[in-house]
């Protein structure tokens, strides 16, 4: 379990974290969310011991994260959000090098992680690509089976059929029972494997909520595009909640599908699109009702 | 002590410390062979000549004996700027290169405790250090013994060099202490590098004599005396305690700053 206590680090004009307090539980991935420089990764720094709070405390498992890490770390696994491998290695021989500097014996497991993510390690470290690198820091973070994982925005660099494959991953060791801190800044990128949401900005926790109540309370708009100019204007007449028109294409928040349907069978549809909402958006929204 | 480290340390350094090697083995044999008890009488004309471009390098006074050429050739300069660059370079690599690239990371999301990480580090910077100059000791006397047998004393030759191994591991922990101590690789070897260069400038200087010899007081170099030590005096050895002394101080606050402080990983 993870519990974090009034943690505060000031690092001076209003960047760091300011008297943040919730709790992962056992069993839970706890989806960890803000926009970038929100404080995600000055939050997970002081889990893994590597800087000391100003105030407030830390702990893993019963253990204090400043004083105790190498203990905690044993059964941990992290995934750093920014990536630095050595250089003067192939990736095989740097994943040689954790398993025996952790003391990992279970080798099978390594292959088995890189083999389902279609990691073919055998280049230089220096010459991999973002996402290659990325699976490398997969494959150490998940080879000596942790109990807890701490995951710095994950899937950025995997391509979609990868960050599926992840999910996947996530997904089943949350069914074995560990205790998953996960950090974004989309909130898509969590919605499929977390439990619960946590909502960071400007160093301070805005919110905890289930994923389902902050999903019922994101709005859904459509980009809908017409074949002409002409249609677009008079569909934007409709009675629905016309967010703006541009050209062909109008833009529209939909609360309840039916007429939304209906209005667009009179027309002539050539594409729809899904508006992807930032967090902002969602939380403002959140906050708004 | 982590072997896996270790030996990722050693594997990673071991080209830069055999450069070392080899440059450290020209210049001896090539001092070695300049050893000519005649030449001695030539230099010693060179010194009278013009003492202050002589002394600048430590080479004041020139002796008889090749332990006393080599304490002047070789220990007043050589084997004493070369080992400190290597150590500074290695220092820079084995600590402050790992937090400012990033890479410390993994050293430190495992079951390895901060102070390990460090003492493994520490260990790889000595046993490397202190394998060179075994190394280049061995190199010195193969090539004294085959070019002038007999000429060498021995036993006086190796209490020099653990003088100077002492002189080695004040540097190693000056600049393992600031390897621990700094973020960036770039500050840590303007210290780690100015500090001591500055040092054995302050040494040449003092070495000029004159109103200069007092700037001997404000250098660590001083306390690395080959005469004395060659000589005997008990003295030599008191300075060489200090140096050891010194070396550990800075071991010890470098390692327990690197435990407690903030690192920007």
């Amino acid at each position: 379990m993870i519990k974090i206590n009034h943690l505060t680090k000031d690092y001076g004009q209003k960047r760091g974290v300011f008297d943040l307090t919730f709790e992962v539980q056992r069993g839970e991935v706890f989806g960890f969310l803000g926009p970038n420089g929100a404080g995600k990764t000055t939050t997970i720094r002081h889990l893994m011991g590597f800087i000391h709070p100003n105030a407030g405390n830390c702990s893993i498992n019963g253990l204090d994260c400043g004083t105790h890490s190498a203990e905690i770390q044993r059964n941990l696994g992290y995934m750093p959000g920014e990536i630095a491998l050595p250089d003067d290695m192939s990736g095989l021989e740097f994943l040689h090098f954790v398993a025996d500097y952790r003391g990992v014996t279970d080798w099978a497991r390594v292959e088995q992680l890189m083999a389902r993510f279609e990691l073919d390690a055998r280049g230089n470290l220096k010459r991999m690509s973002k996402g290659m690198k990325q699976k490398i820091g997969i494959v150490c973070a998940f080879m000596h089976d942790p109990q807890v994982l701490i995951l710095d925005e994950p899937t950025s660099g995997l391509d979609p059929l990868m960050q599926s494959h992840f999910i996947d991953l996530v997904l089943e060791e949350k069914a074995k029972g560990k205790t998953i801190l996960m950090s974004s800044h989309i909130f898509e990128e969590v919605e499929r494997t977390a439990d619960r949401v946590g909502i960071i900005r400007e160093g301070h926790l805005v919110t905890v909520d289930s994923v389902a109540a902050l999903k019922a309370a994101q709005r859904k708009r459509y980009t809908v595009s017409f074949a002409s100019e002409k249609e677009a204007r008079e569909f934007a007449k409709e009675p629905l909640a016309v967010d703006f028109v541009k050209g062909k294409d109008v833009t529209v928040t939909v609360n309840d599908f039916q007429p939304f349907v209906a209005a667009m069978s009179r027309y002539t549809v050539v594409n729809i699109v899904a508006v992807e909402q930032s967090l902002e958006e969602i939380f403002m929204h959140y906050y708004g009702k | 002590m982590n072997t896996t480290l270790f030996k990722r340390e050693l594997r990673s350094s071991y080209k830069l410390w055999l450069i070392f090697i080899a440059i450290l083995a020209m210049y001896i044999s090539v001092i070695i062979s300049m050893f000519d008890p005649k030449l001695g009488e030539t230099l010693d004309l060179f010194a009278k000549a013009m003492p202050e471009m002589m002394s600048l390098f430590g080479m004041g006074e020139t002796g008889a004996t090749l332990i006393d050429f080599l304490s002047n050739y070789l220990y007043g300069m050589l084997m004493i700027v070369f080992p400190m660059v290597f150590i500074i370079m290695l220092a820079n690599r084995l600590v402050v290169a790992h937090v400012d690239s990033g890479s410390m990371t993994y050293l430190l999301a495992s079951p390895n405790t901060r102070r390990k990480v460090a003492l493994t580090q520490m260990l790889a910077l000595l046993s490397m250090t202190f394998v060179l100059l075994v190394i280049c000791v061995g190199i010195a006397i193969g090539v004294s013994e085959a070019m002038f047998p007999g000429a060498l004393v021995i036993g006086d030759f190796l209490w020099l060099n653990l003088g100077l191994a002492c002189l080695l591991f004040a540097l190693c922990g000056y600049c393992f202490f600031i390897s621990c101590i700094s973020n960036e690789t770039g500050k840590a070897v303007m210290f780690g590098a100015g500090v001591p260069t500055f040092f054995y400038l302050v040494q040449m200087l003092a070495n000029m004599g004159g109103k200069l010899a007092d700037l001997k007081y404000a250098t660590i170099f001083t306390l690395f005396n080959p005469k004395a030590i060659i000589a005997g005096d008990t003295s030599a050895w008191w300075m060489c305690g200090a140096l050891v002394v010194i070396g550990a101080i800075f071991f010890v606050v470098g390692i327990a700053r690197f435990e407690k402080r903030d690192l920007p990983l």
